[in-house]
């Protein structure tokens, strides 16, 4: 780990000590990759590597806890000549609270939409607790467990919430009617779960504040078993006291055992519940740190400047 | 002065929570609206029409003659709308199915045949919209604009806009009229009931049914429906096929009732299908709206333009209180959103 310094070994670095380290010092943790810059290197926590060289003969062996729920290793994305994503490796854990964040344009969203099936990689590879998986469309996201909830494109507004909750997915009872009053205490029970208090599953989404829209969304994901949920910026748009109240909203999927990637550029929000910052810039990656080791000034520092050689 | 009352009324009931949320419910279902002034409009007519004519067993007779070929139109143009689509090609497809239905009766086709290629020839209408409108992206209403005049072309050069007379062709007692224009009891057109059948049908899958969930998703939020795995170009383009089986059914009716194709039916229906649809609380945006509403919808109109008749306006004027019927109501419907949304 105390290699894993993303200044060391950017394109940067002279060609020769690079080599030398990459063939001799980091040798089986570095993936060594191509991209239109160049040579650009990718370092690899060890622990992760381990479980991977197991895959396919012992996965099932391996505790679950031991091999990330999703690891993203060396994504390229390329909008015609614009180049959205630079050898990007991004892991998520089981059970921990990630901060994706940086600025507009950074490639939040476009990593994102990669891992949930709407855009594909040109270049990188995906694993799904351990196994290799290839997310063409957002269909198989889903069956991998990987939820994204959208601020204005999660629920319909002039539906009732059960209805929402249940959106393509309505328990029915014969030829395809819908079980109403499943829907209807299930869809109450979920949104109960989550600490919302709402009293009548028929209301409209409409009636609701956007922190209550918010918790439908996310009671949704957490009632169909998502082992991740993606929150595109959930508190953009919300009042301090909404706020507050989806950020409690993650802390209640962490405590069901649900990963949680929180993408946002308010870091405020983001120090608040995560546990892990994974801070892009331009389509690279600046840092990816634990919360225990750093700092929120650090952490802005690095978002204003782009860049992630400031000393701090 | 609707506006104050409405507004009043909620605030007032909002001591109450059984009272508010009824309210709530009450107006949320915009098909209250339709059905008051549904409900005002019989009584007027019923007073004021001369020698209460209005319900006379003549009129209503003719009402529920007439009411369906609408009415069954608006059914599909309204469920479209809840999907967020148009659908204008209405007007060609009910003359279109009339011609061939003419047509196959001309050539001696077997009842039943006739019956089928009739439904089929509004069901490959309704899928060709479908598909180019899901396909091109582009907005419904020019799409349908285009092929509505595509197909009223065909038609017109197909019949070179002659009417042709179908009673050579088919016994005035054949099982066909008896099904689709005969009287139940001497008295009840059975057109109405076949209008009541798909009222009741339509009602129970939009309305209860995991299909109809996935029309009001579409129309509401096509985005978050996809999200969600909705596949919503077929929820779309079945839509679009539905209303083209409904429009040949109603052009094989009307053909059956005027015992004759005539190359203008279904003039102006596209029209006046979507007039019902939003005096039935159907949004223009997609998104809400009821079978129910758009039943009351469509029957409003049609008593409006009744009754307006029976009280001696004059009869080609009768598109004035129509237009003005129609702002009325989405003036009221945009007011009750905005009521029920605080």
């Amino acid at each position: 780990m105390s290699l894993y310094k993303p200044g060391l070994l950017r394109p940067g670095f002279p060609l020769l000590i690079r080599d030398f380290l990459v063939y001799n010092v980091l040798s089986e943790n570095v993936h060594y990759g191509r991209n239109a810059y160049g040579y650009q290197l990718c370092v690899e926590k060890k622990m992760s590597d381990k479980a991977d060289a197991k895959e396919g003969t012992s996965t099932e062996k391996t505790p679950l806890a031991q091999v990330p729920l999703v690891r993203m290793v060396d994504i390229d994305k390329w909008f015609g000549k614009v180049n959205a994503l630079r050898g990007i490796n991004f892991t998520v854990n089981h059970g921990e609270i990630v901060g994706l964040v940086g600025d507009n344009g950074a490639g939040k969203s476009t990593l994102i939409k990669i891992l949930s099936g709407f855009h594909p990689a040109d270049r990188g590879e995906i694993y799904f607790e351990g196994k290799k998986v290839n997310i063409s469309n957002p269909k198989l996201a889903k069956n991998l467990g990987i939820e994204t909830v959208y601020q204005e494109q999660a629920l319909a507004p002039h539906i009732s919430i059960a209805r929402n909750v249940f959106m393509g997915r309505e328990p029915t009872k014969f030829l395809g009617f819908m079980d109403r009053g499943m829907m209807d205490s299930e869809s109450m029970g979920a949104i109960t779960k989550l600490g919302l208090r709402i009293k009548d599953p028929e209301a409209m989404v409409e009636m609701l504040s956007g922190g209550q829209r918010q918790g439908v969304a996310i009671a949704r994901v957490m009632y169909f078993k998502a082992k991740l949920v993606v929150l595109d910026e959930p508190t953009i748009a919300l009042s301090v006291k909404e706020s507050q109240q989806v950020l409690d909203f993650m802390q209640q999927l962490k405590a069901e055992g649900i990963s949680v990637i929180f993408i946002t550029h308010n870091i405020f929000h983001a120090f608040q519940v995560a546990e892990r910052f994974f801070i892009l810039a331009r389509g690279e990656m600046l840092i990816d740190v634990r919360k225990e080791d750093t700092t929120i000034d650090h952490l802005i520092e690095l978002i204003v400047s782009g860049r992630s050689e400031i000393k701090s | 002065m609707f506006q104050w009352e409405t507004g009043n009324k909620t605030r007032r009931e909002r001591s109450t929570l059984s009272n508010e949320k009824f309210m709530v419910r009450f107006l949320s279902y915009r098909v209250s609206f339709t059905l008051i002034v549904f409900v005002v409009l019989l009584v007027f007519f019923g007073i004021f029409s001369s020698g209460h004519s209005f319900f006379g067993i003549a009129n209503l007779t003719a009402l529920a003659k007439l009411a369906p070929d609408l009415g069954i139109v608006s059914l599909g143009v309204g469920m479209l709308m809840i999907a967020g689509e148009f659908d204008l090609s209405v007007a060609s497809t009910i003359p279109l199915s009339s011609f061939v239905f003419t047509k196959l009766l001309g050539w001696g086709t077997p009842l039943a045949l006739i019956l089928v290629i009739t439904l089929l020839t509004g069901a490959i209408i309704g899928m060709s919209n479908g598909l180019l409108v899901v396909k091109t992206k582009l907005p419904s209403f020019i799409i349908t604009l285009g092929t509505m005049l595509f197909w009223r072309g065909i038609v017109y050069a197909a019949s070179r806009m002659s009417p042709i007379g179908i009673m050579s062709w088919i016994e005035p007692d054949a099982w066909m009229m008896k099904v689709f224009v005969g009287f139940i009891g001497g008295m009840v057109p059975v057109q109405f009931v076949w209008f009541l059948f798909f009222f009741a049908v339509l009602g129970v899958v939009v309305q209860l049914h995991r299909f109809g969930n996935w029309i009001y998703v579409t129309g509401d939020n096509q985005i978050a429906a996809r999200a969600m795995g909705i596949d919503t170009d077929m929820v779309k383009t079945v839509c679009y096929v539905i209303v083209g089986v409904l429009c040949s059914f109603m052009g094989m009716i009307q053909n059956l009732r005027i015992e004759s194709f005539a190359a203008n039916q279904g003039v102006g229906f596209e029209l006046r299908a979507i007039a019902s649809a939003v005096v039935g609380g159907t949004s223009l945006m997609g998104g809400i709206g009821s079978i129910p509403g758009i039943f009351l919808g469509t029957l409003t109109i049609q008593i409006i333009d009744n009754g307006l008749i029976l009280m001696g306006a004059p009869a080609f004027g009768i598109n004035a209180f129509i237009g003005g019927a129609i702002i009325i109501f989405a003036v009221l419907n945009v007011t009750v959103a905005r009521v029920t949304g605080k």
